[in-house]
């Protein structure tokens, strides 16, 4: 692979966007693929399985060929809500995984850089703070802070938008609390039903960092089943 | 979802050769059975023979490294090696999960 293309895959990733690499095997000639950008004229005539490759976010080497294509996917947004103590674990945890975290808390001593050093943290109550960012049904909710004030509006707007993944911190009771809230707001028993309450998986640990572990085991093991 | 969570490998690869190191990428493009890391996955090698990353479970790696300095010795641009499973003579290399891979070998020029 030449230097050039390493470099541009590495801009790309930062850029947030996908694509796809495509490597002749046989002389190590690769170029990266984007959707609607014309290939190459080696490669065009690949394009049919290439672009198959694409759509299915698949790896391998296109048959009878000696053409291996690699797709780089967009990381998955995950939004928490509540810059509290687990916040800080959740967020050691995503840099050695695929995940873009945004942090949300209008309470300005949780918010602070000195807690959460060069992280996205989105000083504002919840309605405001999702018009900066951009959610799809791609996108996780960890909402932190058991706070019905803070937690409830985050919560609707991840059901809204249809959120591939919402978990809730708090007991068996205020998620009691918590979903009957929602019924009353209008919400369906089959919408309610798809938050995690209480977050994460059961591991038995109580400290901060264990509960970091067992929300963001919860988390990946939800988006393998997408 | 049917792609793995990003390594940053090919991050550390620009590191290293940012730090004048002549770097191979070793990425599995083929599995046959049960392998233990999925088309895709990768490792990188530069010529004294430090690695990061893997292409399997630390079944193949050694033989991968000495493939990859050889390459840089060689001063060949790329190649393909596939591990199939190991057998009873103690110290071949091979994949004692039972599965098979493709690995391709590159060089960073």
């Amino acid at each position: 692979m030449k230097l050039q293309t390493l470099k541009s895959i590495i801009e790309k990733k930062k850029n947030k966007s996908e694509f796809a690499i495509i490597t002749n095997l046989k002389t190590g000639e690769s170029e990266i693929f984007e959707k609607d950008k014309p290939l190459s004229k080696e490669m065009e005539v690949y394009s049919n399985q290439i672009n198959e490759f694409f759509k299915s976010k698949k790896n391998g080497v296109i048959e009878n060929s000696e053409i291996f294509v690699e797709t780089y996917i967009l990381p998955i947004k995950v939004i928490i809500v509540g810059a509290v103590h687990i916040a800080q674990y959740l967020v050691d945890f995503a840099k050695s995984l695929n995940f873009e975290i945004s942090i949300i808390d209008p309470r300005g001593y949780f918010a602070s850089e000195q807690r959460f050093p060069n992280m996205k943290i989105i000083n504002k109550w919840p309605d405001e703070a999702f018009k900066e960012i951009d959610t799809n049904e791609n996108s996780a909710l960890i909402a932190l802070t058991h706070d019905p004030k803070i937690d409830d509006p985050a919560l609707q707007h991840a059901l809204n938008k249809k959120f591939y993944y919402i978990g809730a911190l708090g007991s068996k009771k205020t998620h009691e609390n918590r979903c009957q809230r929602l019924k009353e707001a209008g919400f369906s028993d089959k919408q309610i039903d798809s938050i995690h309450g209480p977050i994460g998986i059961k591991l038995g640990g109580r400290s901060a960092p264990e509960i970091a572990l067992s929300i963001i085991a919860q988390l990946v093991s939800e988006t393998y089943k997408k | 979802m049917k792609n793995s969570f990003d390594e940053k490998i090919l991050e550390e690869a620009n590191d290293w050769v940012t730090a004048n190191q002549k770097v191979v990428l070793a990425t599995v493009i083929q599995t046959w059975g049960s392998s233990p890391r999925q088309v895709g996955s990768r490792m990188i090698v530069n010529e004294k023979g430090d690695f990061s990353g893997s292409v399997s479970g630390g079944c193949v790696e050694s033989a991968v490294v000495r493939e990859c300095i050889g390459l840089i010795k060689d001063n060949k641009p790329c190649k393909k090696i596939e591990f199939k499973v190991s057998n009873e003579s103690a110290w071949e290399v091979g994949l004692a999960c039972g599965g098979e891979i493709a690995v391709y070998l590159e060089q960073v020029n």
